[in-house]
C-alpha cells in the first residue's frame, strides 16, 4: 500500500440535496475531500455556498436534507454526533462581531472558546502563542483591548480562535472578503501557512477568484448545482489549447466586431473583459492565430495591440459560468 | 468712491440675505428627509412600534377599568372570641339564673355591620386555645381584627354598667389602623341602638404587629413597599440584555457547547449577583432601621425569590427579543403591567374577577405580601405567595429555554 492511499477522506458528501419548504437551494451535490487539502468553493452570492457549509457543520436541521455525508467519519443527521464533529472543526465566520468577544481581550477570547473544547488555560495559551506567531499578531496587543485592533488583526485572532483546538478541518465563509485589496493576499498567504504546518483542511468560501491560487482544489457552484470539483490547473487545462488565450486591444470595439470574430472556425471562446479589450480561446492556438489575425485584417477590424497568456482561474471561472447559463437558455 | 463701496457693500448684504435663505430652505428640506428616513429606521423594527404605540392606551384602560369600578370599601374580615359567661349566679340566694346572653346579641351586631365581614365566633370556655387559633389567621392575614368579648360582659350590662369591648387590629399597615377601629366602633353602636343600652361604651384597642416606638413606622411602611419592586426590577433590568447583546453566541455553538449549558449558565451567574444584591439589600435596610420582625433567613429566601421571578422574566425578554430596543420595550410593558396589577394602586380583592385572575399571575402581586408578613408579621415565608412565584417563576424559565432553543443562530 503506497502512502498516498493512506491519506484520510475527511470530508465525504453524496448526493446533498438541501431543501427550505418547497424551495430546492442544493441539487445533488458530491465531493470528497482529503486531509490537508485546501477547497476553495466558489460561486456567486446565492449559489449555495454557505448552504453546503452548514450543513457540514452541524447548522442546518435533518428534516432539511438528504443524502450521504460525512465529516471525519461522522454524519451530521445524528444529533448525537453533533458535539463530537464540532470539536473536530473550527470555524471562522465572516463577520467578527459573531465571534469575537470584543470587550475581552485576545487572550480572553482564548480562554473563553477553548474552555468549550474541555481545555485548559495554560494549554491553550500555549496554542495561541504559536498560532499568533504565525499570524503575526503583535505580542504587545496580546493583552490589550480587542476594540483598538485594525481590521485585519481581528481578522488574523478569529482565524486563531478557529484553530485554537487544533481542528482537523477549518471553515473560513468569506475570510477576504471585506479586506483591504493589500491585504487580501496576506491573509492567503497566513491560510496556506497554517495549512503547511499544521495538515489542517481547509474549506474556504469566497467569491474572491484570486484564491484559488492557494487551493488544491475548487468546487464551482451555481444555482445549488456544483459544476466541478477539480484542481484548478486542470480546469485551466481542459480549456481549447489548454488555456492559451490571445488578448487583443480593438479600437471601435462593437458587438458586430465580435460576432464577426465568432465566425472564425477555429475560435471557441470570445470574452470581452474592457472597453476596447477581448480574450479568445482557440483549438490549434499556435497554427490558428496568424489565419485569425488575417481574417481579423480583411474584415477590417483594427487591432492596436495584442498579447498571448495562459488564462487565469477567473478567466475559466467567467467561461464554465457562461456556459452554464448558454445551456439554460437552449432548454428554455 | 464712497458711493461705488456703498453699492458694492448692499450687492453683498443682499446676496448673504438670499443665500442665507437658501441655505436654509437646503437645510429645511434635509431634515425633513432625515425625520423621514428616522420613520422609515422605526418601521423596520415593528415589534417595537406596535409596543410604542399600543402600550400607552393599554395602560390608561387598565387604570380606567380598575378606576371605573365603584370601590366599595370591602368589609374587614375579622373574628369574635367570647370570653363572657352566659351564666350568672346570684350572691344572695346562690342560685344559678340564665340572663339575657348579651354576647350573643353582639354577635348579631357584627354581623349587622356593612363595615366587618364575621369569619368566625370562637367560645373561650369551648376551647382554651382559641386566642392562639386567632392570631394565626392575623397573622395569615386571614383575618384583619380579633374582636375579643370580655369576661362577664353580659353580666355588666344587665347591671347597666358601662360595657367594655376589646379588639386586637392588624396594625402593621398604620394607614389602616383607623379603618379597623372605626369598623369595631360601627359594630358597637349597631348593638347599643338594637338593645337600647347604655351609650357609655369603651372600646379597648391592643395594636397586634405595630412598629415599636422607637421605630420610625413611616419608614418601615414604605421600605418594605419599596422592597419587592426594587429587587424585582433590578434584577429584570440586569437580565434584559443578557442573550440579545451576546453576538458571538452564534460561534459559540460551533463549538461543542450546547445552548442548555449557554443559558443554564446564566441563570447561575445571574442567581449569584442576585444573592449579593439581597444580601447588600438586607443589609442596608437593617442599617437604617428597619424593624423586622421575621427572620433574616425567612426575608432573605423571599426577597431572592421576587427577584429570581424577575431574573426569569428578564431572561425570558431577552431571549424573544430581535435587538436590544425591542428588549427594552418588552421590559417596559411588562414592568409597567405588573406594576399597575400589583395592588398597590388598588386592593386586588377590588379588582373585577377576571383582572383577579390575571393579577394573581404576576409577581409583584405576590412579592408586597409575603415580604410585609415577614416584616411586621414575623410570618414563614413558605405559603401561598411564596408558591404562587415558585410556579410564575418556573413557568418564565421554561418559557425562556424555550425561545432560546427556538432562537435563530447563523454565523
Ligand atoms: N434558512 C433558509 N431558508 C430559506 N432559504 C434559504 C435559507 N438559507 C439560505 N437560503 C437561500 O439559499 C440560497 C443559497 O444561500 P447561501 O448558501 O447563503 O448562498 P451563498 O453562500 O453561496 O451566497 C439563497 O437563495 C438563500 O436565499
Ligand atoms: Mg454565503
Amino acid at each position: 500500500m503506497s502512502s498516498y492511499n493512506a491519506v484520510k477522506i475527511m470530508v465525504d458528501v453524496q448526493n446533498l440535496n438541501v431543501a427550505f419548504g418547497n424551495k430546492k437551494i442544493i441539487h445533488d451535490v458530491s465531493f470528497s475531500v482529503k486531509k490537508g487539502e485546501i477547497i476553495g468553493m466558489f460561486g456567486i452570492s446565492g449559489a449555495g455556498k454557505t448552504t453546503i457549509i452548514r450543513v457540514l457543520t452541524c447548522q442546518i436541521e435533518k428534516k432539511n436534507w438528504t443524502g450521504n455525508v460525512k465529516v471525519s467519519d461522522l454524519t451530521p443527521a445524528k444529533k448525537k454526533n453533533h458535539s463530537k464533529i464540532l470539536a473536530n472543526i473550527g470555524y471562522v465566520p465572516q463577520l467578527e462581531t459573531l465571534n469575537l468577544y470584543f470587550d475581552f481581550k485576545p487572550m480572553v477570547n482564548v480562554d473563553v472558546f477553548a474552555s468549550n473544547y474541555g481545555m485548559n488555560k495554560k494549554e491553550a495559551k500555549e496554542i495561541a502563542r504559536s498560532l499568533f506567531t504565525i499570524l503575526d499578531i503583535p505580542e504587545d496587543t496580546w493583552d490589550k483591548s480587542l476594540k483598538k485592533m485594525s481590521g485585519g488583526e481581528k481578522k488574523r485572532v478569529s482565524m486563531a480562535l478557529g484553530l485554537i483546538h487544533r481542528p482537523e478541518i477549518l471553515f473560513l465563509d468569506e475570510p477576504t472578503t471585506g479586506v483591504d485589496a493589500s491585504k487580501r493576499y496576506d491573509i492567503l498567504s497566513y491560510l496556506k501557512k497554517l495549512n503547511r504546518q499544521l495538515n489542517t483542511t481547509m474549506f474556504i468560501i469566497t467569491h474572491d477568484l484570486e484564491a484559488a491560487l492557494i487551493c488544491d482544489k475548487v468546487a464551482i457552484l451555481r444555482e445549488g448545482k456544483l459544476l466541478e470539483f477539480e484542481v484548478p490547473q486542470k480546469l485551466i487545462l481542459s480549456l481549447p489549447s489548454e488555456g492559451l488565450v490571445v488578448r487583443f486591444i480593438i479600437e471601435g470595439l462593437n458587438n458586430d466586431k465580435i460576432n464577426i470574430i465568432k465566425k472564425f472556425v477555429s475560435v471557441q471562446k470570445i470574452i470581452r473583459v474592457g472597453n476596447e479589450m477581448l480574450e479568445v480561446l482557440m483549438n490549434n492556438f499556435e497554427e490558428s492565430l496568424p489565419k485569425l489575425i488575417q481574417y481579423m485584417m480583411e474584415k477590417g477590424i483594427k487591432i492596436n495591440s495584442m498579447s498571448r497568456d495562459v488564462a487565469t482561474f477567473r478567466r475559466y471561472f467567467q467561461l464554465r459560468i457562461q456556459e452554464e447559463e448558454e445551456k439554460e437558455k437552449i432548454l428554455m | 468712491m464712497m458711493k461705488f463701496v456703498g453699492k458694492i457693500r448692499e450687492k453683498i448684504i443682499n446676496t448673504n440675505f438670499k443665500g442665507n435663505l437658501e441655505n436654509l430652505k437646503e437645510s429645511l428640506f434635509r431634515l425633513l428627509k432625515m425625520v423621514k428616513k428616522e420613520f422609515r429606521l422605526l418601521k423596520t423594527d415593528k415589534m417595537n412600534l406596535i409596543i410604542a404605540l399600543a402600550l400607552p392606551p393599554i395602560i390608561i384602560v387598565l387604570f380606567g377599568s380598575m378606576s371605573n369600578i365603584k370601590y366599595d370599601p370591602v368589609p374587614i374580615p375579622c373574628i369574635v372570641v367570647t370570653n363572657d359567661s352566659n351564666t350568672f349566679i346570684n350572691p344572695n340566694n346562690y342560685t344559678e339564673t340564665k340572663i339575657d346572653d348579651f354576647a350573643i346579641l353582639y354577635v348579631d351586631a357584627v354581623n349587622k355591620s356593612k363595615d366587618l365581614d364575621l369569619i368566625a365566633v370562637y367560645n373561650s370556655s369551648e376551647d382554651a386555645y382559641v386566642m392562639e387559633t386567632a392570631r394565626n389567621d392575623l397573622i395569615s392575614s386571614r383575618i384583619q381584627i380579633i374582636i375579643v368579648i370580655p369576661v362577664d360582659f353580659s353580666e355588666m350590662l344587665s347591671s347597666r354598667l358601662p360595657g367594655i369591648i376589646e379588639c386586637i387590629p392588624e396594625s402593621s399597615d398604620f394607614q389602616h389602623i383607623q379603618d379597623n377601629l372605626n369598623a369595631v366602633q360601627d359594630s358597637i353602636n349597631i348593638f347599643i341602638e338594637d338593645n337600647h343600652l347604655n351609650p357609655k361604651f369603651v372600646l379597648q384597642a391592643y395594636e397586634e404587629y405595630s412598629i415599636p416606638s422607637n421605630y420610625n413606622f413611616k419608614f418601615n411602611y414604605n421600605i418594605t413597599l419599596m422592597l419587592s419592586f426594587v429587587i424585582f426590577g433590578i434584577s429584570t433590568v440586569l437580565t434584559i440584555l443578557v442573550v440579545v447583546q451576546e453576538k458571538p453566541i452564534a460561534r459559540l455553538l460551533l463549538t461543542p457547547a450546547k445552548r442548555v449549558e449557554i443559558l443554564i449558565s446564566k441563570y447561575m451567574t445571574y442567581m449569584i449577583i442576585l444573592s449579593i444584591q439581597v444580601i447588600l439589600l438586607i443589609t442596608s435596610c437593617l442599617s437604617q432601621g428597619l424593624y423586622l420582625r421575621g427572620s433574616i433567613f425567612d426575608l432573605f429566601i423571599a426577597l431572592f425569590m421576587v427577584g429570581f421571578t424577575g431574573v426569569s422574566i428578564g431572561i425570558f425578554i431577552s431571549a424573544v427579543s430581535k435587538t436590544k430596543t425591542e428588549a427594552n420595550q418588552l421590559f417596559f410593558a411588562f414592568y409597567i403591567i405588573i406594576v399597575i396589577l400589583s395592588g398597590i394602586f388598588i386592593p386586588i380583592s377590588a379588582m373585577p374577577e377576571y383582572l383577579q385572575v390575571f393579577a394573581y399571575m404576576l409577581p409583584l402581586s405576590h412579592g408586597d405580601p409575603m415580604i410585609r408578613g415577614i416584616v411586621t408579621k414575623a410570618k414563614s415565608v413558605f405559603g401561598f405567595d411564596f408558591f404562587s412565584l415558585l410556579c410564575i417563576s418556573a413557568f418564565f424559565v421554561i418559557l425562556s429555554f424555550i425561545a432560546f432553543l427556538k432562537r435563530r443562530y447563523e454565523v
